[in-house]
């Protein structure tokens, strides 16, 4: 039986050999898209480009204006008059916001009853969220000291609890200075081997099946499991260098720190890598032609981008939708890749994810078996 | 130079061998629509009710209120109390909660001497979390201290009103709803799918299947083989469209806000943009393998740079120009300008440009490229 998965595998390692530029794709995209997104991804927006219609050009207005933009978030780019020159620039999409200081505003201010607009776009989600957000706290900031300056012009500065009397300390874990590339590149990691397994394996059964060649297999001793034992064997090589590189460009590229056991993540991830390749294998043998097991392939990748818990949060999905995304892998390794590397947390606090993937494994490897098989006769 | 007789000839063999194959041709329809419902329910964009384990080592009034003012802002939900600090980083190293919140003893006094601190623990291996808690968190505070001052200003009885009022005003969106945002851009994206990975195996399909040579010896030309590849695609990929956009207008209550007419003539302009780019993946490929591969890739792409979720003005120039060498990229402006910002014509004259100088390209490039192939 080992002989015959070997000699399997042997026409596989010949056939990845020769298509030379292929394997050329296959080792090295993972690590490109890596570098790339690296570089892309911000999920915490700042220097949003923004216009400002000052109309009072004051004291007060031009304090408030450098808490705005001294704040890192907002980068002016322009000057208009009034809300309608707001509005058009957004609209033209040279601006994502646009501050509005309305006349008098130091006599609004004195009297205690004035009041800015801030318009943002909102057809951009991360970039009117930071805008949003940032306006808010900034804004009430600047009001609550404005409050302490006049009181303390007004002679009560003898009072000595002037300043707020509350403060929150809020501490980041994991990620203190709340960098993006730290929540990224645990999660991207997990995505891209995922999408690379499944692609690696979806092409493999239907290929022979549409080239005719698998007819010919069948006639040979060889039996169904053994023959896709022997075309996955290939594949885990090219996914675990993947797997190396990313993480290497990931930690001394990146500088993202590994804070967990380098064994634990490499014996998991080796799990993760067949569980992949298993998802494949079932695509491919469900698909009549590869221009099915194409569309599938994209169709799980993007559904797992999105429901895997790698960008959205899967605590704030409905039940049935985070059910659906327990069909993907990638769904079990976030918690994992995110736990070793940013928490550095062990084995004794990812039991429960380990075990799924594992039954997954069995599950997805059984599945794949059993519809191949029908799929012979 | 072209035919129309040959071109109607090819274009007919084309959608038959479509039509052939009724379980893909099921599959192309379906899976986007699947997409959309799971993208429209499954996305939460601003996180509230955070999982979010209390410490409150005070027990009296003033703790008391702040864990009201945290509870009502909806942002954090206490699912446990613990005793101390080592508790709650251990729930959230286990994942148990997101968040923590921790009032040392004696905070009542604490406010009175004006020197009160309370601790906020947020795990920040995860991002929107992040964010959600600690805006919230801020403001929370920052509110309560106020009012806590203006009460020694002023006296209990009298409040004191901020001085300055900041109103941000979410433009197009005022509710923050997130299938505003998201609905535009995904109509894009889902069919740019569509068509780039269907016109990726249009060649190289025939050329693996040993069937290019006979369509060559047959006297239509290279130009006339590949145009014809892109009709019954381009028809199967404005259903689509119509499909999702009827879906996010009447389904989910997107509202479209400018001219549909608008909107159909430059969606067509995309399409066909979209199909010169898979023509292109096509002809440089050697195997149906690779041509997958790289629609894959270029979904990926698709998604991550082009500002479908991550904004393009915070990224590097170069990812940026990356980002240009795909179609979705300037249709995803178009559809948001016109779907949700209502905007016209003379704002997307500079997109629009694009997508025709993309097309071109791409259209001449792989009829090049085919060409040499044949050689």
């Amino acid at each position: 039986m080992i002989q015959r998965i070997l000699a399997i595998t042997q026409k596989e390692f010949i056939q990845t050999w020769r298509e030379r530029s292929t394997l050329v794709i296959l080792l090295t995209l993972p690590l490109l898209q890596l570098i790339l997104f690296g570089y892309a991804i911000h999920m915490n927006v700042q220097h949003i480009p923004t216009v400002i219609a000052d109309q009072s050009l004051d004291y007060a207005s031009r304090a408030y204006l450098n808490d705005m933009v001294n704040s890192g978030y907002f980068d002016q780019v322009g000057s208009v008059s009034g809300e309608d020159g707001v509005v058009q620039e957004i609209n033209a999409g040279r601006a994502n916001a646009g501050i509005i200081i309305p006349p008098n505003f130091s006599e609004l201010v004195q009297r205690g009853d004035a009041e800015v607009a801030i318009l943002v776009d909102g057809s951009e989600l991360f970039t009117s969220l930071s805008a949003y957000n940032a306006a808010s706290i900034i804004g009430q900031n600047h009001a609550v000291e404005t409050i302490m300056e006049q009181a303390e012009r007004a002679g009560q500065s003898s009072n000595p609890a002037i300043a707020s009397p509350l403060t929150a300390h809020i501490q980041i874990l994991y990620n203190p200075d709340f960098k993006d590339l730290w929540f990224i590149i645990p999660g991207i990691v997990a995505f891209l081997i995922q999408t690379q397994t499944i692609v690696l394996t979806a092409t493999a059964v239907v290929r022979e099946r549409e080239r005719g060649t698998l007819e010919q297999l069948l006639v040979t001793p060889i039996r169904p499991m053994e023959l896709m034992i022997g075309k996955i064997i290939p594949f885990i090589f090219i996914a675990l260098f993947n797997l190396l590189t990313v993480l290497a460009i990931g930690v001394f590229w990146f500088g993202v720190p590994f804070q967990g056991n380098l064994w634990l993540f490499c014996s998991l991830a080796f799990l993760y890598v067949f569980s992949g390749l298993g998802l494949g294998l079932l695509l491919s043998t469900i698909s009549q032609n590869q221009r099915q097991a194409s569309q599938l392939v994209m169709f799980f990748s993007l559904l797992s981008l999105v429901l895997g818990g790698f960008i959205f949060p899967r605590y704030t999905m409905p039940p049935l939708i985070r059910l659906i995304g327990n069909i993907f892998p990638l769904t079990y390794f976030v918690p994992i890749s995110r736990g070793i590397i940013s928490k550095g947390i062990g084995i004794n606090m990812l039991t429960g994810e380990v075990i799924s993937l594992a039954a997954y494994i069995l599950i997805i490897m059984v599945v794949a078996a059993r519809s191949f098989r029908q799929r012979l006769d | 130079m072209i035919r129309f007789q040959r071109l109607r000839a090819l274009i007919l063999k084309e959608t038959t061998q479509l039509v052939r194959d009724p379980r893909t041709l099921v599959l192309i329809l379906s899976l986007p629509v699947i997409l959309l419902f799971l993208f429209a329910y499954a996305v939460s964009l601003t996180v509230y009710h955070l999982p979010t384990a209390l410490v409150d080592q005070s027990h009296d009034p003033e703790s008391r209120k702040l864990v009201d003012a945290f509870h009502n802002s909806g942002y954090f939900d206490f699912v446990t109390a613990y005793d101390n600090e080592l508790q709650i980083r251990n729930a959230l190293d286990a994942g148990i909660v997101k968040a923590g919140l921790l009032i040392p003893p004696g905070i009542k006094d604490d406010v009175q001497r004006g020197k009160a601190n309370i601790l906020v623990l947020l795990d920040g291996s995860d991002s929107f979390s992040v964010q959600s808690g600690f805006n919230a968190a801020s403001l929370i505070t920052q509110k309560l201290g106020f009012d806590l001052v203006a009460e020694k200003i002023t006296g209990p009885s009298k409040s004191l009103p901020l001085p300055i009022i900041t109103n941000p005003r979410v433009l197009y969106n005022p509710d923050l709803n997130d299938l505003v945002f998201l609905v535009p851009g995904l109509v894009a994206l889902l069919v740019q799918n569509i068509i780039v990975s269907h016109a990726a195996m249009a060649v190289v399909r025939e050329r693996e299947a040993g069937t290019m040579e006979q369509l060559l010896i047959t006297p239509s030309r290279p130009v006339e083989i590949l145009i014809a590849k892109l009709v019954p695609g381009s028809l199967l990929a404005i259903i689509e469209m119509v499909i999702i956009l009827l879906l996010s207008t009447f389904w989910f209550k997107v509202p479209f806000q400018g001219s549909l007419p608008l909107f159909a003539a430059l969606a067509v302009l995309f399409i066909i943009s979209g199909m010169a780019l898979g023509l292109l993946i096509s002809t440089v490929s050697k195997t149906q393998r690779m041509a997958q591969q790289i629609s894959v890739v270029m979904m990926v792409f698709g998604v991550l740079l082009t500002g479908f979720i991550f904004p393009r003005t915070s990224m590097p120039l170069w990812t940026q120009v990356i980002g240009n060498l795909i179609p979705l990229t300037y249709f995803v402006r178009i559809a948001r300008g016109i779907i949700t910002k209502g905007i016209g014509m003379e704002f997307m004259l500079p997109d629009t440009l694009s997508l025709v100088a993309f097309a071109l390209v791409c259209l001449v490039l792989s009829s090049i490229l085919f060409k040499r192939r044949l050689e």
